[in-house]
């Protein structure tokens, strides 16, 4: 009997990763092997796998950072277009996190059958988010509206992608989830990932671990579910909560001391290598800023404008430059960080 | 167990020790006889339930020790004859009545029986249950034989009605579990109506005058034991080496000295009872020789003893040279041998010696390189399996380094691989509960990992309620798993409280957890350990719950007490289209990780396989594998 090789995948990316506390809670470990666990927004790996080729450590984007160097293209990545975009259902008013835009291009992927099923975030048990698989419009609204704590959801990514099926999938995830996702489909060792489709990557404002966060919202009275939850543009410096029909504002301070460390090194604001980027619209309440990245991406909003399923604008010049700059500053803050680790 | 009672007096039998010392119990009178489950002492007061019928007897399964000797010194006050069982840590839980009692004394004859266990085979500990013979100042008798077994018992009930006191007789695993011929006696006819009058007290003040008395009691049943004449020596008239010995280090001095041919060299004094120390018989023979080797199981009780004695007599004896624990020529840890034995009288004697054969232990040792490593482990379909599983899964999840308080019963295994190494401490009966208890008050202090206490069903009746009481009281933050698989099943699977079965197959009164919980004002919750998935939520949100304690009730019949009563309704089967085997994404994980014996893995086919052999269709393995390749399908109806 040999004892496992010291260089196994699942000892790499417990000693580098888990163990450290620098998880992210992207989930890309997940799904893949039943040595990785998920619950309550934490991963564990409660048994050595043994294998040195193993997905898991190979996915991680914290164990295999990209680098914090500045794209050709410029500070947000390659962008073929730049939009000012809200959706025009009435159905997504009150659910959607800013202009609906996700929530749309995601249920428009669907019903037109680009993808046969789409994986998003949406809030789970004990007020912890999870990845849910949807199939439907009505799924995609129950995912609506952000939620900011680590869910896991590629681990359901690659629970679809692990089941006899030929349809293509989506993915809405975070800039470190869709860097994941694009290492599965370039991934040898995983040609089921061929089948993700179309990937919509969200703005990262911030990434909390889910039972730091509630413990924070139970220390400031809030002990109900959270019915939405945001970031207003700087000098706010608050976090907003609407909980049991109440209003909340908590510092944002505090809410930035529970950031997950494995955050720092993360260059990537705005899901550079996404289909479509979209996020808040600095000034304009209800729109999302939009940035289309590829072909796919193009067609998708063009067939989502041309049904009248969205209304589209121009991104202002001003906007598009003050989220560079933001895009910049966090590139320059994990440039420091994978310098000092 | 066989019935004891239906044997013919005259007519020689092959009986085990334990049987033995219940048919002794039965010539002796007994009326009452109680126990709890401990081996190697259960088969005594099984024996005695499947006789209890046929010999007008009650036996009866109590919830710990102490009831047990308890329930037989209330039979001994109202003058009927009675009985206690246990293994040595029994005798612990037992110790302060028994130290109470020898002082209040006793009317009807009362014998304790501790079935020692040297090695710890099905122990806990190794412990030489004799100090409580010193302890408590009582006659100690101790067989070698079940013929001896059979007689000793009958004696001590005289005894104890003779002197007003407890007898205790000590046995051994090696003993109690030894069959031998045995002639049985005849049976007594009933016992008196028992009678308490209430002229008559039993208690232990004034202490100085009971204690004065007690001390009389042990030197009168010396006088008495002396008479008996059953201490005998055997061989030369001067040997150069005298050996006492007593229990079965008896038999193995007998077979040392003959398979070393030294009989004309070497004497035997044997020691049937060892406390008081026969005194006149010892000084004796420590006069007719110069050498001496005290040959006794576990710890130095003799040895002190006939030390003392040469002590106080030197001065009249001469220098003598003594042998054994001290001088490293007999152990006091694990059990002795005739091996053991004919080693240390060779090396005193100057004798050619070889324990093992060269030879012999060259093809040993070549055997065991072709033997597969085998851990104790926990059986195909065990609940336990199942919950230690869930218990790891979740700790590792909550991530805070949780802490597993354990307990006695086979539940103990999660010590090893078979439990995933959960447990992190245990030690005596319920002893689990009493340092969860104080973890969980070490908040204030900064202690900030989660606690886990687990007992069985049956420990958590014998033991647990004190310190789960403690825990309520004092709110002591942890979680308390009772893994209740509705057997006693490390020891045979006798009744408990939780069963309702009494001993002697009456129905009783089933006393429930969940009654006890609600009693408590606990939190509590029933989950099937077989559904992993639930249990972990579960256990999961009682740890993040925090506050006082709060019970999960693990509830899961014992795999084999399934089996007897049918089984499970499925079978099983590995798709080997399906399953992984090595690849990443598995890795053998049922086979290397899960671990059921039940499941296999074929080398050939680099696939997991079921063996059907073994395989009880419990069906926890398909919810741990990550395919989906384990498969259930309802099992064929037997042809």
């Amino acid at each position: 009997m040999s004892s496992p090789a010291p260089a196994a995948s699942l000892d790499r990316l417990v000693s580098q990763v888990i163990s450290p506390g620098l998880c992210v809670a992207c989930g890309a470990c997940l799904g893949l092997c039943p040595h990785l666990l998920f619950l309550d927004g934490q991963v564990a790996a409660p048994d050595p796998c043994g294998l040195e080729q193993g997905r898991c450590a190979q996915l991680c984007p914290v164990a295999n950072r990209p680098p914090a160097t500045e794209p050709a293209e410029g500070p947000l990545g390659r962008v073929k277009t730049a939009y000012a975009a809200r959706a025009k259902a009435a159905d997504l008013e009150g659910k959607a996190q800013y202009g609906g835009v996700v929530s749309t291009l995601a249920a428009l992927a669907l019903s037109e059958g680009l993808v046969g099923e789409a994986v998003l975030t949406a809030q789970g048990p004990r007020g912890v988010p999870q990845g849910v698989r949807a199939t439907s419009r009505e799924d995609i609204l129950e995912a609506a509206g952000s939620i900011y704590a680590g869910a896991g959801t590629l681990g359901l990514l690659n629970q679809a992608l692990s089941e006899k099926a030929d349809h293509p999938l989506a993915l809405v995830g975070l800039p470190c989830q869709i860097l994941a996702a694009s290492r599965m489909k370039g991934h040898e060792k995983y040609p089921d990932a061929e089948r993700i489709g179309l990937s919509i990557g969200l703005f990262c404002t911030m990434n909390l671990p889910g039972r730091g966060l509630r413990a924070l919202l139970k220390e400031n009275g809030i002990s109900g579910p959270v019915e939405r939850s945001d970031f207003p543009p700087p000098p706010a410096g608050i976090f907003q909560v609407w909980s049991g029909g109440e209003y909340y504002e908590l510092p944002l301070e505090q809410v930035r001391e529970l950031r997950y460390p494995g955050c720092a090194g993360c260059p990537d604001l705005t899901a550079e290598g996404a289909d479509i980027s979209v996020g808040a619209c600095e000034g304009r309440e209800g729109w999302n800023t939009v940035l289309v990245r590829s072909g796919p991406g193009e067609a998708l909003i063009n067939l989502a404008a041309n049904l009248e399923l969205i209304e589209l604008e121009p991104a202002a010049a001003e906007s598009l430059e003050h989220l560079g700059s933001a895009a910049t500053a966090k590139r320059t803050r994990a440039a420091e960080e994978q310098n000092s680790a | 167990m066989p019935d004891v009672s239906a044997l013919t007096p005259g007519a020689k039998v092959l009986l085990q020790g334990n049987e033995a010392i219940a048919r002794g119990a039965l010539e002796g009178g007994v009326s009452l006889a109680a126990a709890y489950p401990g081996n190697p002492s259960s088969e005594i007061l099984q024996t005695l339930a499947e006789s209890a019928e046929g010999a007008g007897i009650y036996a009866e399964w109590s919830t710990n020790e102490k009831v047990a000797l308890e329930s037989a010194a209330a039979a001994s006050f109202a003058g009927l004859r009675a009985m206690a069982s246990m293994k040595q840590n029994g005798v612990n839980v037992a110790l302060d009545f028994i130290c109470n009692l020898t002082i209040s004394g006793s009317q009807g004859g009362i014998v304790l029986v501790t079935c020692d266990d040297p090695s710890g085979v099905s122990s806990t500990n190794e412990q030489d249950a004799r100090f409580v013979a010193r302890t408590a100042v009582l006659p100690l008798l101790e067989p070698a034989t079940p013929a001896e077994c059979l007689a000793m018992m009958r004696l001590a009930f005289d005894l104890s009605e003779q002197i007003g006191n407890l007898v205790v007789l000590r046995s051994l695993s090696r003993l109690s579990h030894t069959r031998a011929g045995v002639v049985p006696g005849p049976l007594p006819p009933a016992g008196p109506k028992p009678y308490w009058d209430p002229k008559q007290a039993w208690f232990t003040i004034p202490v100085v005058p009971r204690h004065q008395a007690m001390l009389d009691k042990l030197a009168k049943a010396g006088e008495i034991l002396g008479a008996a004449g059953l201490n005998r020596y055997d061989g030369p008239e001067e040997p150069e080496l005298l050996v006492i010995a007593s229990g079965s280090a008896r038999l193995y001095a007998d077979e040392a000295r003959r398979m070393l041919g030294a009989g004309e060299r070497v004497g035997i004094l044997h020691l049937a009872w060892t406390w008081p120390l026969d005194k006149e018989l010892v000084l004796k023979h420590l006069a007719a020789t110069d050498k001496v080797l005290i040959a006794e199981e576990l710890d130095p009780f003799v040895d002190t003893a006939v030390k003392s004695l040469y002590a106080a007599n030197a001065a009249e004896l001469g220098i003598k040279h003594f042998f054994g624990q001290d001088s490293g020529h007999t152990p006091c840890i694990g059990e002795l041998s005739p091996g053991k034995l004919a080693t240390a009288l060779a090396g005193i004697l100057g004798l050619p010696w070889q324990e093992v054969d060269p030879d012999y232990a060259q093809r040993l040792e070549t055997a065991l390189t072709l033997a597969a490593p085998r851990e104790v482990g926990f059986c195909p379909g065990c609940p336990h399996r199942a919950s230690y599983w869930s218990m790891k899964q979740v700790l590792a999840a909550d991530g805070r380094e949780g802490i597993v308080s354990g307990d006695i019963g086979c539940y103990t295994l999660g010590v090893l691989s078979t439990g995933f190494k959960r447990v992190n401490a245990v030690h005596c009966m319920g002893s689990g509960l009493g340092v969860a208890s104080g973890l969980g008050k070490l908040r204030d202090r900064g202690f900030d990992q989660p606690v886990i206490s687990v007992v069985g069903d049956s420990t958590f009746f014998h033991a647990a309620l004190p310190g789960l009481v403690n825990a309520r009281w004092n709110n002591s933050d942890y979680v308390l798993v009772v893994l209740d698989n509705s057997a006693t099943a490390m020891t045979g699977f006798q009744p408990h409280p939780g069963t309702g079965q009494t001993a002697m197959g009456q129905p009783g009164t089933p006393v429930d957890v969940e009654q006890v919980c609600r009693g408590l004002g606990l939190p509590h919750a029933v989950v099937d350990p077989y559904d992993l998935a639930a249990t972990q939520e579960a256990l999961y949100d009682a740890l993040q719950q925090g506050g006082g304690v709060r019970v999960l009730i693990f509830r899961r019949l014992c795999a084999l007490v399934q089996g007897k009563q049918g089984g499970h309704p499925h079978s099983i089967s590995v798709d080997p289209e399906i399953c992984r085997g090595e690849d990443c994404g598995c890795n053998r994980y049922c086979t290397r990780v899960f671990r059921c014996p039940g499941l296999v893995f074929d080398e050939d086919s680099g696939r997991a396989r079921v063996d059907e052999v073994v395989c009880v269709g419990c069906g926890v393995c398909a919810q741990v594998c990550p395919a989906g390749a384990i498969k259930l399908s309802p099992k064929e109806a037997a042809a």
